[in-house]
């Protein structure tokens, strides 16, 4: 007795589904793992989507309320589970695992509770996608990123920090608003460390091509009338305003991730402020991540861009490139 | 005024006239537009003299409504099938032939324009203007005069497309996708742009910094031909394929979206320059200009060289000396 199914539809080519092209997974379910997704889904950039996580019934629910909404997406295939073999194939790894920035806590304090968490996962990561792009977002992002790239095994330029991606996207804010015009008609760029020590490149900050530091030329300095210098303060201070008033903050950083992930995915050539290895630039002699203005294409860091900085920007890269030296050469088990 | 069976519909109007040239005129430029401004508008009217083609064009976007997201295509040689547009773009014109220089074009497009500025403002007397006829500078100030519009409702699409097919190359030269590279061409939309050297960066880092004699013909790297390029790519592609439709229908759909979405996005268009730059006469050029719902409403002040000024001069008294002539 044949079932509805067979009486309704006559399957033509059988054999083996295709492996996916696109897959994305997302390592953390929390609040910045889903705004990652959902950033992801809405902008179709995957063809299939795969979500890990430890605690179970966050995973299934999150899964669950995102296959729900399958008729308005373009992504068939939306997976999750606690092992890894659910992510296998995955061409990009986003990695938003760990625990989050307490209030008032600086990002380094979180270290190594994170790094021992990252000692699960990367290497299941790898074992089941040795092809991926690993974009690293859990805080602290520079120390991590390194730590991911040694518990990988990757080349250098497949491990990816988000770095001062977003600190860009929330400078390029504050500045066009104060401006008047649109953030992406202002180009500024706020490299290095993200966080409290991220580094804004006023000789680079323009509208049209024209710079604003040869309008003012005390721009981001102390006697600076106009105070352009508050606007980076805005920038540092962001997430600990935002975390202080709803708790956390998502929706940038799952844009801005998902910002980074179609350059990759669509092999664009896009220039990023993404946090990579510096090691034999701009005087640093260690293997530490900082954020500088990356060529990203589909093999991952494909060129950075060297920026024609001053002395004082560049002292404060190696500062921290040597706090971060300082912490990450007491790390255990790497 | 308000609408008797709309609720303020955004309808976004596109038109075209072939009346004086060849058979093509420039259905390809509105081929393109209308496939990439689907998103932008709830409502979306064609017109033109040559009744058979524009109903063809309207059926056949129309039988791909399912695909699109604009719920009402509207055509008509009448012009009360505009009415209520928010923003209206002008195709309207003889084509370029092979080898003509846009200036040539002038008088041809400037008696077509007497019949249809009147005709859309009567119909849609709040509109915003988007020029893109050529020569685009000449006729945006012509649609200006005709309109009575303010100045910030009367815009040219000028170097739009000489920016994008500046960046395009240069981001071949520099294997960079051409929106992490920043290079701007002002002025006169064609053969005697601008290219703003000093502003050519990728990431805040000045080119012209790395290589000072970048633009100047000792340039070993020869980023002048890059230019040339750029003024020469209508006329090869109008050369290759008989007309440019892509490229231009695309960057008209970008400075679209910034107006209808209000984004207050930074733009080279063509806008009222007397008193900017030296320039003296009633003359459009292109420079960077800031685009929201109310049209053209900031201007950005560019850091130019004496040379650069100079040639910005001199464009404006050649097209005075060519709108002077004109009867309006």
């Amino acid at each position: 007795m044949a079932s509805v199914m067979q009486k309704l539809i006559t399957p033509l080519a059988s054999g083996p589904a295709e492996p996916p092209r696109n897959k994305v997974t997302i390592v953390g379910v929390g609040q910045v793992g889903m705004a990652c997704a959902v950033s992801i889904l809405l902008r179709e950039l995957a063809d299939e989507l795969a979500l890990v996580d430890v605690v179970e019934d966050r995973l299934k629910g999150e899964m669950l309320d995102l296959q729900h909404g399958s008729l308005f997406l373009k992504t068939p295939k939306i997976v999750a589970d606690k092992d890894y073999s659910v992510t296998a194939n995955s061409r990009i790894v986003v990695v938003t695992a760990g625990v989050r920035q307490q209030e008032g806590e600086s990002r380094l304090n979180l270290v190594q509770r994170n790094v021992n968490i990252f000692k699960h996962i990367i290497p299941q990561i790898v074992k089941y996608s040795p092809d991926c792009t690993l974009i690293v977002v859990s805080n602290p992002v520079d120390v991590l990123t390194y730590v991911t790239w040694k518990l990988s095994g990757l080349p250098k330029h497949r491990v990816i920090g988000s770095g001062t991606n977003l600190d860009s996207a929330r400078f390029r804010y504050i500045m066009a608003e104060k401006l008047g015009i649109h953030s992406s008609s202002f180009n500024g760029y706020i490299l290095g460390e993200h966080g409290d020590s991220s580094v804004p490149v006023w000789s680079g900050a323009n509208v049209a091509g024209v710079s604003l530091q040869k309008l003012n030329p005390d721009i981001g300095t102390d006697k600076d009338s106009e105070n352009w210098k508050e606007a980076h303060k805005m920038v540092v201070d962001s997430a600990y305003e935002v975390i202080k008033l709803k708790g956390y903050t998502n929706w940038a950083i799952g844009l801005s991730v998902a910002d980074l992930t179609e350059t990759l995915v669509k092999n664009l050539n896009r220039v990023h402020p993404v946090s990579t290895m510096v090691k034999g630039m701009y005087g640093i002699g260690e293997e530490v991540y900082l954020s500088l203005p990356c060529v990203l294409n589909s093999s991952g860091v494909g060129s950075v861009i060297n920026m024609t900085l001053n002395n004082e920007e560049i002292a404060q890269l190696k500062k921290s490139a040597d706090t971060l030296w300082g912490i990450q050469k007491d790390l255990k088990d790497l | 005024t308000s609408t008797e069976n709309k609720h303020d519909p955004h309808i976004w109007r596109l038109e075209f006239a072939s009346h004086f040239s060849s058979l093509h005129s420039s259905i390809g430029v509105l081929k393109s537009m209308h496939v990439f401004v689907q998103d932008l508008t709830d409502e979306l009217a064609l017109v033109d003299v040559i009744e058979d083609k524009l109903k063809g064009e309207a059926m056949d976007l129309q039988h791909g409504s399912l695909f699109l997201k604009t719920h009402k295509i509207v055509a008509d040689k009448d012009y009360s099938v505009t009415a209520n547009s928010k923003v209206v773009v002008v195709t309207a014109g003889a084509r370029q032939q092979e080898g003509e220089s846009r200036l040539n074009l002038v008088q041809r497009n400037v008696n077509i324009f007497k019949f249809i500025i009147p005709n859309i403002m009567k119909y849609s007397p709040n509109c915003i203007l988007l020029v893109v006829s050529n020569p685009v500078d000449i006729l945006t100030y012509v649609a200006w005069k005709l309109s009575g519009l303010p100045r910030n409702r009367v815009i040219g699409s000028g170097t739009n497309l000489d920016s994008a097919r500046f960046r395009y190359l240069m981001g071949e030269k520099l294997g960079i996708h051409p929106s992490s590279c920043h290079g701007w061409v002002i002025g006169e939309h064609g053969d005697s742009s601008v290219p703003v050297w000093s502003g050519v960066n990728v990431a805040g880092v000045s080119l012209q910094g790395l290589n000072p004699d970048m633009g100047t013909d000792k340039d070993k790297e020869d980023w002048k031909s890059v230019h040339k390029m750029v003024v020469d790519s209508a006329y090869e592609v109008i050369k290759l394929k008989g007309y440019t439709s892509w490229a231009i229908g695309m960057s008209v759909a970008d400075l679209c979206e910034s107006i209808l979405k209000n984004l207050r996005k930074c733009h080279p268009v063509s806008t009222l320059v007397k008193g900017m730059h030296g320039v003296n006469e009633e003359v459009f050029l292109s420079v960077p200009c800031i685009l929201g719902n109310s049209g053209l409403t900031d201007v950005v002040h560019m850091t130019l060289k004496p040379e650069e000024e100079k040639q910005l001069v001199k464009s404006a008294e050649t097209l005075w000396g060519v709108q002077k002539e004109l009867t309006l």
